[in-house]
């Protein structure tokens, strides 16, 4: 079966910095995989690329299938994405805020009220889903915004740092909604920098590194290779290995 | 573009920006508020003040010995309160009586040149006047009164008024006064009305004694009428301020939607979202455009209708003379400009990362913008050739121009076409700009590329870049030949061809780099395309004779100038020159420029839009409306003659052909009169008819041609 999300050989670059160098990556349905790296890594550079907001120098993006620069339209109905630092409109509320979505994403008026109301109560927002969005606090800004990706049902969710800025309250609430997601067999690619949530969650983990892949396997491969304990040992002793490598390199 | 998105995001967009108390204050409340508490605020103050400085008694000093009648005239004034003598120095008192002191000359000739006419207002040029005086201890002795306020004039009755008065001599009189301060002016107003009675009675009484007719003194009985309307006279008053306000306050309530919606967007992190939703960059664009084009002119709407009130209510007779259709006009004239700067504050703001970063970018460029429409309040300027194209001060020279009745059709014409033209460049800035996602996310990216003028070795050019250079040709072309109208007609047909359309042309090729062949369709011409084009050349201009003409005919003025080019200024010259100038320079350069750059970029759009838009910018290039149809038409054929048949000499043919056919029936008069066509304002209906035939089998015949590919 092909996965929903295919990258090859993508590249970055921001003038003379390689922000992103040969990043291949795939998704499949039913599948949450997990995108880890220090900070300026080239995560987010990544993700923008596959959701089709930046466009890659080199390689190719398809989503189920459909090539992203040849068919944007198309391939951007099958994909929600979610930053963490993404704010919404801070003059509407939840529900108009999904409404206005929901029409950008075509979706039919009478499903969209359907779905509406199904994710107010799914992500339990009813409390707060007709308040301006100025006026909600952090944790529902980031439900508010979960529903948003969610509407229109995508076959692919790119999540970046979704549970950045949350309290673990408010972050597993989240983390439950993604698990859910693979349930319903969408296929999720997700960045963060708390370990916990990716052993918890990841069914394959990818490794950046200054715009590398530098590892990229399930949970126990990773350990297994790294002859590590838990994911944050391996993340550390695979960067510090890559870090020398660098060194060594320089050097010679 | 999907139309239903485009009105989904202009929807939330101005949802949103309505919500926005900011932007309700700019669009709305400031308008209502700030023309009634400007206008009828100080107008209140103005008057509250005038009824007091008319309610006071003016304290006035009488130094000298005023003759009995004009004595008795001052006491008799209730609002003058008269002390003779009061604040007089000793020695001012004393050489008055003595008559040592005389009234000092005055400096300049031009100053004397008034004194002791008879029937003029007398030395002080009337109420409010006051000539500078040399200085005499008269003049600091009043001067020290008045300006520590124990006196609000002093009329210095001069020594031998009264013998002078009595002997039929004109006694000497000044009124001193300080015209800053009001209550000062006021008094040297009452005193001159008493003054100037005493004055027209002792006219009339000598003119009795003498036994001289009531009107001898006057010599001329001088009367002045204003032959301006009402409606020209209130339209001068409010043409002063109204299009200034008009534009600063329409421009002000866009400024910041502009703004929010592209980087306060950036800011808050939903700019992303939108850029991963499955939409293009111009649903985006126009959808936000479109917002805040519409919150500019509901901005504008309300600062008309609050003016319009606002005068109404305080214009004499609680009437403004003005149309109601002025007013209309006026809000239409709106529609190009806020059009123009909402695409500019759109492109501009985008460029900003932050709410503050958008401030700090705009309001140098809305002062840019929008303090040139001042210059309605320049005396002198007003719109004519040269400033109708000028962006903004257009607009606001041509809302006084309707004011005072003397909008032209062809200034307007002139001044919407190179406002559309701006406000089109304007927009697709904006669009280019949103197409950056380098822009979008906060990054930099070179003018150069941001405008698509990247050198793009074997590419040709893109619709953008088409509008763009026809754009840059139509203003250059404009403002060359006014430059150059003095010149001469033959100098100023071969610089505005060859500089103004070929120059630019080979220009823009080698700069960018353009395959020459394809874009300028330097093919070999198909027979039957060769033969169409002789055919549709020598006929097309019956058809705009006979037909086109009668729907918008030319006025008299237009219809000698053309002539007065066809002839070459009536230089005594031969047919082939005529040909040479009036014929085959304008079919090479005009068809190099128009059916190759042009139309090359506009073959992206496919091929009805391409004709249509290619005819359009065509027409607007003979920049006016009585030939708008008649050249769109031309144009709507030639770039057809082109497309089909995938060269530019069928275009070159026709085109020279049809200018060719025209300037011989004008030059030869015998050959023109022989076809009716010199001796009536349209062409005769069997010419039409002729004419219509060959057309249509030249028509025909290009249908016919094998469709050119590329």
């Amino acid at each position: 079966m092909i996965p929903t999300l295919v990258a090859e050989g993508l590249v970055k670059r921001f003038g003379a910095v390689a922000a992103v160098q040969q990043v291949s990556v795939s998704v499949a349905s039913g599948e949450v995989v997990g995108l880890l790296g220090p900070n300026g890594a080239g995560k987010t550079t990544t993700l923008r690329m596959l959701a089709g907001i930046l466009t890659p120098d080199e390689g190719r993006v398809r989503i189920g299938g459909t090539d992203i620069r040849e068919h944007p339209l198309e391939a951007k109905r099958r994909l929600g994405f979610l930053s963490g630092d993404t704010q919404l409109y801070q003059r509407l509320s939840t529900v108009e805020v999904l409404r206005y979505f929901g029409r950008l994403y075509s979706v039919a008026a009478a499903k969209l009220e359907a779905r509406i109301t199904q994710l107010v109560d799914e992500l339990e927002m009813r409390d707060f889903s007709g308040r301006p969005c100025s006026t909600l606090s952090t944790g529902q800004k980031q439900r508010a915004n979960i529903a948003r990706a969610f509407l229109h049902e995508p076959d692919l969710l790119i999540l970046d740092e979704p549970t950045a800025a949350l309290d673990v309250v408010s972050g597993q609430f989240i983390v439950e909604s993604i698990r859910r997601q693979r349930a319903a067999g969408r296929a999720v690619l997700f960045s963060t920098h708390i370990m916990s949530e990716a052993e918890y969650l990841c069914d394959r983990i990818v490794l950046l590194h200054e715009g590398r892949i530098i590892d990229e396997g399930t949970l126990e491969e990773l350990l297994g290779r790294s002859g590590s304990r838990n994911l944050t040992d391996a993340f550390l002793r695979q960067i510090g290995r890559e870090a020398a490598t660098s060194g060594m390199a320089a050097a010679s | 573009m999907r139309v239903h998105l485009v009105r989904t995001i202009v929807v939330k967009e101005l949802t949103e920006t309505l919500r926005d108390r900011r932007t309700l204050l700019m669009m709305v409340v400031l308008p209502v508020l700030l023309y009634p508490m400007i206008i009828m605020g100080f107008g209140k103050l103005q008057e509250s003040t005038r009824e007091a400085t008319e309610g006071r008694q003016s304290r006035v000093a009488v130094w000298g010995s005023a003759p009995a009648g004009l004595q008795d005239a001052l006491t008799d004034d209730s609002k003058l309160q008269v002390e003779v003598w009061a604040s007089a120095p000793r020695d001012v008192k004393d050489g008055l009586e003595r008559g040592t002191l005389t009234r000092p000359p005055l400096p300049t000739k031009a100053d004397t040149d008034g004194a002791g006419a008879a029937g003029g207002p007398g030395r002080s040029g009337g109420p409010g006047g006051g000539a500078a005086e040399s200085a005499s201890p008269v003049l600091d002795a009043a001067r020290a009164a008045i300006v520590d306020r124990r006196l609000d004039a002093v009329l210095v009755i001069w020594p031998d008024v009264t013998s002078a008065v009595a002997e039929g001599r004109a006694g000497r009189v000044s009124i001193y006064f300080d015209s800053v301060r009001q209550d000062s002016a006021e008094a040297q107003r009452r005193v001159f009305d008493r003054v100037t009675e005493f004055r027209q009675s002792l006219v009339r009484e000598r003119q009795r004694q003498r036994g001289l007719d009531e009107g001898f003194a006057v010599g001329l009985d001088l009367r002045s009428t204003n032959v301006a309307p009402e409606s020209r006279r209130t339209g001068q008053l409010l043409g002063l301020i109204l299009p200034f306000m008009l534009v600063t306050m329409s421009l002000l309530g866009g400024f910041y939607p502009a703004i929010d919606l592209t980087a306060g967007e950036k800011e808050r992190g939903t700019m992303q979202t939108l850029l991963c939703a499955p939409l293009r960059s111009i649903e985006i664009i126009t959808g936000k455009f479109l917002a805040v084009w519409i919150v500019s002119l509901i901005a504008a709407l309300a600062n008309v209708l609050s003016l319009g009130a606002t005068m109404m209510r305080i214009l004499p007779g609680g009437q403004v003379s003005v149309a109601p259709s002025t007013f209309a006009l006026t809000f239409v004239m709106l529609l190009p400009v806020t059009f123009f700067i909402t695409a500019v504050f759109l492109a501009l703001a985008a460029f900003a990362k932050d709410f503050k970063d958008g401030q700090n970018f705009l309001t140098p460029v809305y002062m840019l913008l929008a303090l040139p429409a001042g210059v309605t309040m320049l005396p002198g300027i007003e719109l004519n050739g040269w400033t109708a194209f000028v962006p903004v001060v257009n607009i606001a020279l041509l809302i006084k121009a309707l004011l005072i009745s003397e909008a032209t059709a062809d200034l307007v014409f002139l001044v919407l076409t190179s406002s559309a033209a701006y406000a089109l460049l304007a927009l697709l800035l904006a669009a280019r700009v949103f197409e950056r996602e380098q822009v979008l996310l906060g990054g930099r990216e070179s003018v150069r590329s941001l405008l698509g003028f990247e050198r793009n070795s074997g590419v040709g050019p893109s619709p953008t870049f088409a509008l763009t250079a026809f754009a840059v040709v139509l203003v250059l072309t404009f403002y060359g030949s006014l430059l150059l109208q003095r010149a001469g007609t033959v100098t100023m047909l071969l610089v505005t061809e060859y500089g103004f359309f070929l120059l630019p042309t080979l220009l823009l090729m080698v700069a960018f780099g353009f395959p020459v062949k394809a874009t300028l369709s330097l093919r070999r011409p198909p027979v039957l395309g060769l033969l169409a084009a002789v055919l549709i050349g020598c006929s097309a201009w019956a058809f705009v004779g006979g037909v086109l003409i009668r729907l918008l005919p030319p006025p008299d003025s237009l219809v000698k100038a053309l002539e007065k080019v066809l002839l070459l200024d009536g230089q005594p010259t031969s047919l082939w020159v005529v040909w040479l100038l009036i014929a085959v320079t304008p079919a090479l350069c005009e068809e190099f420029f128009f059916r190759g750059v042009v139309l090359s970029g506009l073959r992206k759009l496919g091929m009805v839009p391409a004709i249509l838009v290619c005819a359009l910018l065509f027409g607007l290039a003979h920049s006016s409306i009585y030939r708008l149809i008649p050249t769109m038409f031309i144009g709507g054929l030639l770039t057809w003659l082109v497309w089909r048949s995938g060269s530019i000499w069928c275009g070159i043919v026709g085109h020279a052909l049809n200018n060719g056919v025209a300037a011989t029936l004008v030059f030869n008069k015998g050959l023109g009169d022989f076809f009716g066509a010199s001796t009536q304002a349209f062409l005769g209906w069997p010419l039409t008819l002729a004419g219509t035939v060959v057309l249509g089998v030249g028509v025909l015949m290009l249908m016919k041609v094998k469709p050119a590919r590329g």
